[in-house]
């Protein structure tokens, strides 16, 4: 075991080592590792390369809010993922990890030349330098560029894995389980009330598992911690590790993303590898803490430079010491601690830097009794070190005056900049903050919730248990519950204070300083004032300028050092200047998780038919309209489409076509006034359509124009059958709904769906009669003409029995209860074998109709179409005194001349048009031409030559003219005609 | 380590069936006649929404405000029982038995299961009550039987999708995570 691990320390289980793959090498963690801790347990820091400089960066943080050690980690085939924090991912056997952003090596990296060239790269370099010459764009900057951005590489292949949602409602969700959070989660499970405690890490106990000498109530930190979950899982608390509050949405929703079987050796078979959990909380408690901020100094970065409590938390959580010889950097007395620590456990601190004049006595008294030297009142002007750093400079700094500096050997520089609350969530909710002349706090509230601990600023165990604990009791009686306070006694405690800074003073030129703000995007303090001094103003400018935390890690580290640097260049104070916005989600999340069930067969929803089984099972080819997949037509062998649909046209008009058309919507309008009803709803007269007979109906909106039709059958005077298009069917049913309790409350007649109650079968073709005839039971063939409608059986299954066509053919619709459909479907299937039944899909459908000239609403009309430009006046009930859009068609606009109107097109070449071509009277008129029209349909037709339809300007009176449509490969002709290009005078109807 | 998320995995059966065919009928009717044709069908038809009545094997639930949903085994004589007042007490009795299939769930985790792609709080659903909500993106009528209980009624259409996810839902509360 490497020097670093420090036998028996941490909570790793040192009985348990997990081997793992870093760059192709094998090393040796232990179970409860992180590949951070791992690595450096092996004496590894250098774990990546910058973004932009190319620099070798290590762990800064020992957290998520990781912005350097990002790798590359493979679970297996297909299982890659870019830009993992090492800090986050732990450990598993097998894990195969790789650094980033380097080529050909980690330690030696061509792309490392831009750390050379860093004059070149200021801020917004990318916006001065390629402008010109403005050709260079397209063909050498932007793909040199694109080429050399993002972080990663994307992975290649689908994901495997699966990934679960679920809904959760609770009393109180607590985020974050450091003190603060188990403080309020003890305080809230009181009284019975439903409490979540969720935490990002692996293990609860937040900071106490990093400070494991406090005692609480008496007992070490840990065995506090213990005995506090295990009383909160027996109080029924649910408590949940690798679960990050993403979000905070409006209402007090949020999303949870829990981490299931990343750090599992072999997950079980069907588990998802992550759960998005939206949850609904009474109230919320936010126990997030606080993240440490680096201090900003040249040569701040380099591999071995981390914060202090990072260090803490590599010692006591996995054992694991950071460096033999580490010097410390601090603004705020939090670093002393960690010094000591260190230096307990065999390390030798070469000196704490304070900037700070006077340390506080204890700790100087602490260091002294280890042996540490404490330099007060100083600065570090920079490091050295390639790989990793070998030297801090420190120098004396006498007001504005930095002395002469020198150098100190480590091999590991901690710092400390002080702490800053996590605001993340809070700010989610469009919480205001306030400046306390250090950092901002949490201020005004949107939402039901509390905010405790430090992540309000709060420091020390003692504090800190108290306001967690108090927060817990207001949060339960925000729920009208009671509770009563709880109080902890700390002993060994650590509180402390510090102060914020800019970049630290320094004795060397300003201008060639590597000071980085943000580590990720290679931000430096340099770059901020240069931003400023270009004119930036408003940090949300500077962040956009310099791309200050706009890296993954969205500027936890570097969002109040920027803010102070720009603050210090403007001369404002910071909240003059203003903090920028965080934004969901807190941290990296898959799109996995979002995806949840929504991939794959449940990626949306599909509605199948009864009848579907028999096309799937029949080769039929399927297309999506609305939510229905439907069947589009039945290829034999060899044949493509147009062959098939030739054929199945031919074969319904020669004998005999069936046709599902269960997705047809279909409404029970019921009650006495259900005539009074239909009459104000549809253009169409009603009160003279004798119960058994059928009618088509058009429907308007208020505005005039079509907004759906369908064949209506009256059954009985009180009861109508209403058949909708298959994408209007929920649309029709609102719209008649919000007339029926808006507008006539008064009327006696009520809507139901039955779209799904009954399965549709359509038989078309002049052999449909002959066919259907031996089957039927209950219906007066002397006296069912062409639209008819009756209640009967059909193949021995109870129907409701239409005769009405949609291709010009002889043609029933026939509704069974859908548990049927199957089976009349094959009856049919089977009684028509003598009649060479034809199963035909949508496609033909389309072609039959359109031969006659039948209108498809949303293909044929758009919306702006009116039933006098689709030639459907006789569909009006003129002597009707009022019906849904009647007002309209009156309006100056639609009565006028040289509104589009629907016209069938021949081209004079018999070429087919393309739906949507646009159409002109003078081809050879400049462009942009006048367009008078589109084509709305087109198809070839069973008469031998395709067939269009158009709407177009006049069209009406342009009978006979001859059209131009414009296509890439030369101007098509074509001549107006009626839109009824089969049988005209409906004789085959009658037969 | 200190996940709350454990399931005891003999206990965590669930249970996804398909329920026999039964009769349901839609019935809309105006608040004045209520009373009326409830008597037809021979109970007292609830009056908030969510509640349900029972008489005999005859069940019904109230959706809105004018608004019942009768269930009663296939071939129950209901229609012709209303017919015989719809002169006095006008109202809409549609048979829509076909329209959705009924899938009993039920099992120890059957709350986690239906929590997987419906957003309403179904712990707090009294025993004995009915809601129309939504399950994904299909609307779905819940029947609370028992703590551990539920009938689904889902449009016929909407069913294998529905199915789809049940059974994904199913497969990783039995994995235990």
């Amino acid at each position: 075991m490497s020097r670093y691990r420090l036998q028996g320390k941490g909570r790793v289980d040192h009985s348990a080592p997990v081997s793992f793959t870093f760059d192709g090498k094998t090393y040796q963690g232990l179970r409860g590792d992180t590949v951070a801790s791992a690595l450096l347990a092996n004496g590894v820091h250098l774990m990546g390369r910058s973004f932009k400089y190319h620099r070798p960066r290590g762990a800064v943080s020992a957290g998520s809010e990781e912005p350097n050690a990002l790798i590359g980690t493979s679970r297996g085939a297909g299982r890659f993922e870019p830009n993992t924090r090492a800090t986050v991912q732990e450990l598993r056997a097998g894990l195969v990890t790789e650094s980033q952003n380097k080529w050909p090596s980690l330690s030696f990296d061509v792309g490392a030349i831009n750390d050379r060239a860093y004059m070149l790269f200021s801020a917004g370099f990318y916006y001065k330098t390629f402008m010109w010459p403005k050709s260079f764009w397209d063909k050498i900057y932007e793909p040199v560029i694109r080429g050399a951005a993002g972080l990663g590489k994307s992975p290649t292949e689908p994901d495997p894995d699966r990934y679960a949602s679920r809904y959760l409602h609770t009393d109180v969700l607590i985020v974050g389980a450091g003190p603060a959070g188990i403080a309020a989660a003890l305080a809230a499970a009181q009284s019975g009330a439903d409490v979540t405690l969720v935490d990002e890490n692996a293990e609860m106990g937040g900071s106490l598992l990093s400070d494991p000498a406090v005692l609480i109530d008496g007992k070490p930190a840990w065995d506090w911690v213990d005995a506090q979950l295990g009383r909160l899982r027996a109080a029924g608390v649910r408590l949940m590790t690798r679960t990050t509050a993403i979000g905070y949405y409006h209402q007090n929703m949020l999303g949870l993303c829990q981490r299931l079987t990343d750090h599992l050796d072999s997950p079980p078979k069907g588990a998802p590898r992550e759960r998005m959990w939206r949850v609904r909380a009474g109230q919320v408690v936010l126990a997030q803490g606080a993240l440490e901020k680096p201090l900003v100094f040249d040569g701040n970065d380099r591999p071995g430079v981390m914060l202090a409590g990072a260090a803490q938390t590599f010692l006591h959580k996995y054992g694991v010491k950071v460096g033999d010889n580490p010097a410390v950097i601090t603004s705020h007395d939090s670093a002393y601690h960690a010094a000591f620590d260190l230096a307990d456990n065999g390390a030798r601190v070469a000196a704490i830097i304070d900037t700070r004049e006077s340390p506080r006595p204890d700790l100087l008294d602490g260091a002294r009794k280890r042996g540490i030297e404490v330099l007060p009142s100083h600065t570090v002007t920079t490091t050295r070190g390639r790989l990793r750093v070998k030297s801090v400079r420190a120098a004396p700094v006498r007001g504005t005056q930095v002395g002469t500096g020198r150098d100190i050997a480590c091999d590991c520089l901690l710092m400390s900049g002080g702490w800053t609350p996590s605001l993340h969530l809070f700010s989610h909710t469009k919480g205001t903050l306030a400046w306390d002349g250090q950092t901002f706090l949490p201020d005004r509230k949107t939402e039901d919730c509390e905010i405790a601990g430090a992540g309000r600023g709060l420091w020390g165990y003692a504090d800190v248990l108290a306001d967690g604990a108090a927060a817990g009791l207001r949060a339960l009686e925000g729920l009208g519950r009671a509770g009563h306070q709880a109080s902890f006694t700390v002993a060994n405690d650590r509180p402390g204070s510090g102060v914020s800074h800019t970049e630290l003073p320094t004795d060397g030129n300003a201008g060639k300083a590597r000071a980085f703000i943000d580590f990720q995007n290679d931000v430096t303090a340099k770059d901020i004032r240069l931003a400023v001094r270009e004119g930036m103003r408003s940090i949300e400018h500077v962040k956009r300028y310099t791309t200050n935390g706009m890296a993954t890690d969205q500027g936890k580290m570097s969002n109040i050092n920027g803010l102070m640097i720009a603050a210090d260049a403007l001369g404002k104070e910071p909240p003059q200047v203003g903090l920028t916005t965080f934004r969901p989600p807190y941290t990296p999340t898959s799109f996995g998780a979002f995806c949840g069930y929504l991939r794959g067969e449940t990626f949306q929803l599909t509605r199948k038919t009864p009848i579907d089984p028999w096309a799937e099972a029949n080769g039929a080819v399927f297309e999506p309209v609305a939510q229905w997949r439907r069947a589009w037509y039945f290829p034999k062998a060899g044949e493509d489409m147009h062959a098939a649909v030739l054929r199945e046209c031919k074969a319904t008009r020669a004998s005999l076509g069936i046709f599902d058309a269960s997705t047809l919507g279909k409404i029970e309008v019921a009650g006495p006034d259900a005539v009074e009803f239909m009459n104000r709803m549809y253009t169409n007269p009603w009160t003279k359509l004798q119960p058994g007979r059928c009618r088509y109906g058009l429907l308007l909106g208020e505005d005039g124009f079509i907004r759906d039709d369908g064949v209506i059958g009256r059954l009985s005077p009180d009861l109508f059958h209403v058949t909708t298009t298959t994408g209007g069917a929920a649309r029709v049913l609102t719209m008649m709904e919000d007339y029926l309790q808006t507008e006539w409350p008064e009327l006696d007649v009520w809507l139901t769906s039955t779209t799904e109650q009954w399965a549709t079968v359509a038989l078309n073709g002049p052999n449909a009669l002959a066919m259907l005839k031996p089957l039927v039971e209950g219906v007066d063939w002397d006296d069912f003409p062409h639209m008819s409608c009756a209640e009967c059986t059909v193949a021995g299954l109870p129907a409701r029995l239409f005769r009405l066509s949609f291709t010009g053919e002889v043609g029933f619709e026939v509704n069974v209860p859908a548990r049927h459909g199957l089976a009349l479907w094959t009856a049919l299937i089977e009684a028509g074998k003598a009649y060479d039944i034809c199963p035909y899909g949508t496609e033909t459908m389309h072609v039959l109709r359109a031969e006659k000239g039948y209108i498809i609403v949303g293909q044929d009309t758009d919306g702006t179409v009116t039933p006098g430009d689709a030639g459907l006046d006789w569909a009006i009930g003129k002597a009707k005194k009022d019906f849904v859009g009647k007002r309209s068609l009156s309006r100056p606009d639609i009565v006028a001349k040289g509104r589009k109107q629907l016209v069938g097109l021949l081209t004079e070449d018999g070429s087919l048009l393309q739906e949507g071509a646009q159409i002109v009277l003078d081809p050879n008129q400049p462009k942009p031409m006048k367009m008078v029209g589109h084509v709305t349909s087109s198809y070839q037709s069973t008469m031998g030559h395709p067939i269009a339809m158009a709407v177009i300007e006049g069209g009406f009176d342009r009978m006979g003219e001859t059209v131009f449509i414009p296509m890439p490969d030369g101007v098509r002709k074509a001549k107006i005609t009626s839109t009824v290009f089969y049988d005209p005078q409906n004789e085959r109807l009658k037969a | 380590m200190m996940t709350s998320q454990k399931h005891d995995f003999a206990a965590a059966a669930i249970r996804i069936e398909d329920a026999a065919p039964a009769l349901r009928l839609s019935l809309r009717v105006k608040p004045a006649h209520r009373d009326a044709v409830g008597r037809a069908l021979g109970l007292d038809l609830p009056a908030r929404v969510g509640q349900r009545a029972q008489a005999g094997d005859i069940q019904a639930l109230c959706l809105g405000p004018d608004e019942w949903l009768i269930a009663a085994p296939e071939g129950a004589p209901l229609a012709d029982a209303a017919r015989a007042v719809y002169a006095d007490a006008p109202h809409s009795l549609v048979d829509i038995s076909d329209r959705e299939i009924t899938l009993r769930l039920s099992g120890p985790a059957v709350l986690d299961l239906l929590a997987a792609c419906c957003p309403r709080n179904l712990a707090a659903m009294a025993v004995g009550s009915a809601a129309r909500t939504v399950f994904d993106s299909a609307t779905v009528i819940l029947w609370r039987d028992g703590p551990a209980d539920f009938r689904m009624d889902v449009w016929r259409s909407f069913a294998p999708h529905v199915r789809s996810l049940l059974a994904q839902a199913q497969a990783e509360i039995a994995a235990g995570l």
